[in-house]
């Protein structure tokens, strides 16, 4: 049964399915909008933008490695790196502007602005697969 | 408040990426909600009857 269920022929995902991926991890809400799911683009997309603007205002900071990170600690960056990176352009234009990567420590809700930014770019990662199934027809 | 605006927009994330019909999608979705402040008030008991400092 088991073994039948792992051997079953998955169709192979149309290009259309990845540019759709690639939209939903670019802008949160995008891949869904483009495929006119709108309410799944309004609930998903705004709860990441929702999530990262949040996390960004009560004093989180974004991961990334920098001069002063060598060996070890710049390994340890790069788990965080990735869950915020999934946030797409958002982190990229963080990045860019170099907005977001002071740590404030100071602040009480710091640990919780951490969190609200770590958990954007992986509850994105989420949507942009629900994007990318919807594109490919393996979801309704 | 943090934690129940964290939770209800990780629920909406995962109620709506969820299979099955929209019955059990909110359904799903109030289930992880009411989770996630559940375990949280336990954790914090917990943590608080514990000599950490």
């Amino acid at each position: 049964m088991v073994a039948k269920e792992i051997n079953r022929p998955v169709a192979k995902a149309p290009g259309s399915a990845w540019l759709m991926g690639v939209a939903a991890w670019a802008i949160p809400g995008l891949g869904h909008l483009l495929q006119g799911k709108w309410a799944r683009a309004l609930i998903l997309g705004g709860s990441v933008w929702a999530m990262f603007l949040i996390g960004l205002a009560i004093g989180g900071h974004l991961f990334r490695v920098g001069p002063n990170d060598q060996g070890v600690t710049a390994m340890l960056q790069l788990l965080p790196i990735s869950a915020n990176f999934g946030a797409g352009l958002l982190y990229i234009g963080c990045w860019l502007t170099n907005t977001g990567f002071v740590e404030q420590a100071q602040r009480v809700t710091y640990e919780y602005g951490n969190t609200f930014l770590l958990c954007a770019g992986l509850l994105n990662y989420l949507a942009m697969l629900d994007a990318f199934d919807i594109a490919a027809g393996r979801k309704p | 408040m943090w934690m129940a605006l964290f939770a209800s927009l990780t629920a909406f994330v995962f109620g709506v990426v969820a299979k099955g019909s929209d019955r059990q999608r909110v359904i799903y979705g109030l289930k992880v909600f009411a989770e996630f402040l559940v375990i949280a008030f336990v954790l914090g008991w917990i943590l608080y009857f514990l000599p950490l400092r």
